[in-house]
């Protein structure tokens, strides 16, 4: 067979890599890290509740939640290429899903399914009509819903402005466990779920059809990919993580109002993937950091969002892989 | 036997100008056919109608006896027609494996829940992209991300990513475009050797002569979106008119 092409590159060894994210090229490295890594995360995460006071681990219960929502909007935004600005809808809709489901005495185990049924409606219901067009005019759909879902809970959902307060999930007297720490790890147990799955889909046909199409819809057509179908059903299942985040936020808060959902938490979603790090898995739980506790819109949080832009076009997970690269080339 | 592609009086307008005139094509299975003719001759834009990026204004298609205009786009790859585009349309976001692997997309698990479990299925479709990449020498570089590599490397990637979807008609718009000889020798080769292996029917559009006269049995030349000569390649070379419309013209 013909000679090796003169590439310039040694094959097979371990070159720098400086492009993450949307131009990076083996994403099977979707988690960079050692599986011992992983496993002392893992181990980590599980002592969380039992190290922690109680306000505090609320916080941290909600930037799992956020995790969950932002791995969705991230197969959609850093996969696909498409801008949504309505994952705060179904991120609402879910949360009141799972409070309507609640309050009429459900079992939670019940509400979280749900949340995801009702999300994957609705994000098809929005996504197939919308991304026949292009990426833009999900965009302008995407915020239609956006604007539109807030004043439809007021008017039609119990609680109406007020909001609606639920009981959260108990922990299981066997368990000895506070009730906090016990909806920190059903929060943790879906996180992780969702992360895995979410992993090997960007890794699988469904994930590498997304970057095909975002690259060049032409060529990915030709190779049996069919567009709007594949953004659609990405769409769709990307909705059914902003409905399941939504569940999980009302399993933490115990309270959802039709203020928590409008618009500007679609965008502050949006603004975290891109701070965190668009097409990477740790640039979701980075942007769910930023998304927790991003001061209240103005004009701080304004000028931190184009600071962190300016000096990580890629996001914080850019610029954590790109670091070794950087210092690397200072030394003499 | 049923011809591989059939083409009749296909006719492509672009406003006043008529890029492909009524222009009619068979190439039976296994041939290995070149398309040659000047730049505007109507080459690619015969390709993008086989591979339903453009709708002819006339003419039929029949693909192994099925007719091609019929389907959209996404199914024609499912018909077995493969293509490469003149400027390599490898996906920059992806690795060069995950570049083949895409190729071989109709035959792995697209939807959600399915692609979430199909383990299985992903290391079957490496192990193809893997024998794939080994046929082209671009083994070592799997990994790399598609960014960032040489024309020559690019142009190899995008042939392999059409190989991999197993097809029975490849056509190959001007793969030696931009390579060195040495190159443009090392890819001719390569297709020779892949269609003695597999019977691949394939219809090339070529500038570069050598590799042309080198790799195809039977030669079509276009000019102005009109056919002006069909024939075993050792005819084609010597005809008047070709030597007018491209031979002479470089």
């Amino acid at each position: 067979m013909s000679a090796r092409p003169a590439t310039g590159l040694r094959a097979g060894t371990g070159h720098r890599r400086p492009a993450v994210g949307q131009y990076a090229g083996d994403r099977r490295r979707a988690w960079p890290y050692p599986r011992t890594t992983l496993g002392a995360a893992a181990a980590g995460a599980v002592a969380v509740p039992f190290l922690v006071p109680p306000y505090p681990l609320h916080q941290v219960t909600l930037v799992l939640v956020y995790v969950v929502a932002l791995l969705g909007l991230d197969l959609v935004t850093g996969h696909g290429g498409l801008i949504s600005l309505g994952h705060g809808a179904f991120f609402g809709v879910g949360a009141y899903t799972a409070a309507i489901l609640l309050s009429s005495g459900a079992p939670y185990p019940v509400t979280l399914p749900a949340a995801g049924l009702v999300a994957y409606g609705l994000g098809h219901a929005f996504g197939r009509p919308a991304v026949r067009l292009s990426g833009l005019y999900l965009a302008v759909v995407t915020f239609a819903v956006a604007v539109a879902v807030p004043p439809l809970i007021r008017r039609l959902a119990p609680g109406g402005a007020m909001g609606l307060p639920v009981r959260t999930p108990g922990a299981p007297s066997f368990t000895g466990l506070d009730d906090d720490q016990w909806v920190y790890l059903l929060v943790l147990a879906v996180a992780a779920a969702a992360f895995t799955l979410m992993r090997s889909v960007i890794r699988s046909s469904l994930g590498r059809a997304l970057v095909a199409l975002r690259a060049d819809a032409g060529a990915a057509e030709l190779l049996g990919i069919h567009p709007s179908a594949t953004r659609a059903h990405a769409f769709a299942w990307s909705a059914v993580y902003a409905g399941l985040a939504g569940c999980l936020f009302t399993w933490t808060t115990g309270f959802v109002a039709p203020e928590s959902f409008t618009v500007t938490l679609s965008i502050t979603l949006l603004a975290g993937i891109v701070i965190g790090g668009l097409g990477t898995v740790s640039g979701a739980v980075i942007g769910a950091v930023v998304v927790t506790f991003l001061p209240a819109p103005g004009l701080v949080s304004g000028l931190a969002l184009v600071l962190v832009l300016a000096v990580a076009p890629h996001g914080v997970t850019g610029l954590v892989r790109r670091a070794p690269a950087f210092l690397g080339r200072r030394r003499p | 036997m049923v011809p591989m592609l059939e083409i009749g009086r296909l006719t492509v307008r672009f406003g006043g100008v008529t890029a492909l005139d009524a222009v009619g094509l068979v190439v039976g299975p296994g041939e290995v056919v070149g398309l040659i003719g000047p730049n505007g001759a109507g080459k690619s834009t015969l390709f993008d109608c086989v591979t339903r990026r453009r709708d002819p204004d006339d003419g039929v298609i029949r693909f192994a006896g099925q007719d091609v205009l019929a389907r959209p786009p996404h199914l024609v790859a499912g018909t077995g027609i493969a293509r490469t585009f003149q400027h390599p349309a490898v996906f920059p976001g992806l690795s060069v494996r995950e570049n083949v692997m895409t190729g071989a997309h109709r035959f792995g698990a697209a939807g959600f829940w399915r692609a979430a479990f199909a383990r299985d299925g992903e290391r079957r479709l490496r192990a193809h992209a893997d024998r794939v990449l080994d046929l082209f020498g671009l083994l070592g570089l799997g990994d790399h991300p598609a960014a960032g590599l040489p024309h020559g490397v690019l142009k190899r990637v995008e042939i392999a990513r059409a190989v991999a979807a197993e097809p029975r008609l490849l056509l190959l718009d001007e793969p030696a475009g931009g390579l060195g000889p040495e190159e443009a020798l090392a890819l001719s080769g390569l297709i020779r050797d892949l269609h003695r292996a597999t019977g691949l029917t394939v219809v090339v559009v070529e500038h570069h002569m050598e590799f042309v006269l080198g790799l195809c049995g039977r030669i079509v030349c276009l000019d102005l979106g009109q056919k002006i000569a069909d024939g075993p390649t050792h005819v084609v070379r010597r005809d008047p008119a070709v030597i007018a419309a491209c031979l002479g013209a470089r």
